[in-house]
């Protein structure tokens, strides 16, 4: 006897907590309803009530708890019936319930549901008897395949569309075509090569070979140049030209050193070796400047 | 001749040695519309500057085996603008750590007979392209986005075709020598591009 009066003291006081925290929370979303519901986003009232179903959830689990004692075979007597107020209860109550009466008493103390709803029970268990077992079986199931599929669909779409997210849609850069560019700045790789050998028009693009030469760079693959085929070049080598960071102190600083001429017959008159300065009465027109290619800079 | 490492010579006085800090990208043709958004988003705030040169490579070819280069660039857009020659050494290799290519650059502007003289000096020009694009800045950092055309007709700049679909991407910066914190400035705002565009530090020699 005082195990099990212990035990119902401890489920009772158990279900007591439960049932105040989840007033709480009902009482916290009806405020959030009533007063905030221009504010109110759908997100919110999910949060809400997966609280409510939480606590709900909670609550059959202290009901079922093997240590609670069936209340079903409790019974709740009213002794006292006055239709005084009582402040005891008002307090208990938190002023929702000042007396004690007839009126308060069916309300509070009832076990049964309403007249209407206990008809409307009543009829809905006959229609299940009457269908049958077997088509009531087939109804479920029906029922149970066709939430399946839903759920299927739901969870597909779901799937799909993160994954869509997530993949990149396409291609932003390629990189063979950032080789080639940069092949095109670097080393004139693809564009027409233009070399001054007499031959018409423009080499084919993207020619490597013979004609490709390569951005000034020591240590690099060597043009190979025939001299007779090519005329008009004088050879010059070791140009040296000052670091200018400036316009303006291009000009400074300039030697160049002018060896012999090459052998072709159009040659340019030798200069003596020695610190050339740049001057109007040494610029002759070297043969050949109306070379098709040449023209290009008139 | 090559121009000797930067390293090895000597300062004596007047002009510092500038180097070329250099990282390249390119973007597909489709995709450029969102780089330009977001470089206009991450650089500074300047009215979107568009441009058309026309780039011209020269080289002199000496006894030696490595031909001297020069790079002339109009403006075909711009009316008046100056030409501009440009040196570019050799990229300098052994640092591993460094995240862009560095390489010695001379910049001047000059006057528009600019070919004339290169001529006269004996250069040749080995091939011309036109440049066709976008420019933005950051801070000391220049970034051009442009797309490579091919010269069809030589000397004619109307004529051309582009050279591939992509733009090319070039983040770069000048500056003197030995400052190599601005690779890592360069890094954090390559990465800034990323996905969009990979700039990474491409070896020309690579790529020959």
């Amino acid at each position: 006897m005082q195990r099990e009066e212990k035990q119902l003291e401890a489920s009772l006081d158990a279900l007591l907590s439960q049932v105040a925290d989840l007033k709480n929370s009902l009482g916290s979303f009806i405020y959030k309803l009533e007063n905030e519901y221009d504010r109110l986003t759908w997100p919110s009232v999910l949060d809400s009530f997966a609280l409510l179903s939480g606590q709900l959830n909670t609550l059959n689990k202290v009901l079922k708890h093997e240590k609670t004692p069936l209340f079903r075979n409790q019974v709740i007597i009213p002794l006292v019936l006055s239709p005084d107020r009582d402040e005891d209860l008002m307090r208990q109550t938190e002023g929702r319930v000042p007396v004690f009466s007839h009126e308060v008493v069916p309300d509070h103390l009832r076990t049964k549901p309403d007249p209407e709803v206990e008809e409307q029970e009543k009829q809905l268990t006959t229609d299940a008897a009457r269908i049958g077992a077997d088509a009531a079986q087939k109804q479920i199931q029906s029922l149970n395949k066709m939430c399946s599929n839903l759920l299927e669909k739901i969870s597909k779409e779901e799937r799909e569309s993160e994954s869509g997210g997530l993949r990149p849609n396409k291609q932003t850069f390629n990189p063979a075509d950032t080789n080639a560019l940069v092949a095109a700045v670097a080393f004139g790789k693809g564009l027409s090569n233009w070399r001054p050998s007499g031959s018409s028009g423009p080499s084919q693009p993207g020619q490597p070979g013979a004609g490709t030469v390569l951005a000034g760079a020591s240590g690099l693959q060597q043009v190979q140049m025939a001299g007779a085929p090519n005329q008009q070049q004088p050879v010059l080598s070791g140009v040296q030209m000052a670091q200018a960071g400036q316009p303006g102190k291009m000009p400074s600083g300039i030697k160049t050193n002018i060896k012999s001429a090459s052998m072709h017959p159009y040659q340019r008159p030798c200069f003596p070796d020695s610190s050339l300065a740049i001057s109007p009465g040494y610029v002759t027109r070297p043969p050949g400047r109306d070379r098709p290619h040449l023209q290009l800079w008139r | 001749m090559e121009a000797p490492p930067v390293t090895m010579m000597p300062v004596t006085g007047g002009t510092i040695n500038m180097m070329e800090y250099l990282l390249q990208g390119s973007v597909l043709d489709h995709s450029l519309e969102s780089l330009i958004h977001r470089l206009r988003g991450l650089c500074d705030n300047m009215e979107p500057e568009t441009f058309v040169d026309h780039e011209m490579v020269f080289l002199l070819k000496g006894q030696q085996a490595s031909p001297f280069v020069l790079r002339a660039r109009r403006s075909l857009d711009r009316a008046g603008a100056p030409w501009h020659l440009r040196y570019l050494g050799q990229p300098e290799m052994g640092d591993k750590n460094r995240h862009a290519l560095v390489r010695n650059c001379v910049d001047i502007a000059t006057s528009e007979n600019l070919t004339d003289f290169l001529m006269e000096m004996g250069f040749r020009m080995d091939h011309e392209f036109v440049a066709r694009g976008h420019l933005f800045r950051k801070g000391i950092m220049k970034i051009v986005v442009y797309k490579i055309f091919r010269i069809l007709v030589p000397g004619n700049t109307d004529n051309t075709e582009a050279l591939s679909l992509s733009y090319l991407v070039e983040l770069s910066v000048v500056a003197p020598a030995g400052q190599d914190m601005v690779s890592d400035d360069m890094r954090n705002f390559a990465e800034q591009l990323k996905p969009l565009v990979h700039l990474e530090k491409i070896d020309p020699k690579r790529l020959m």
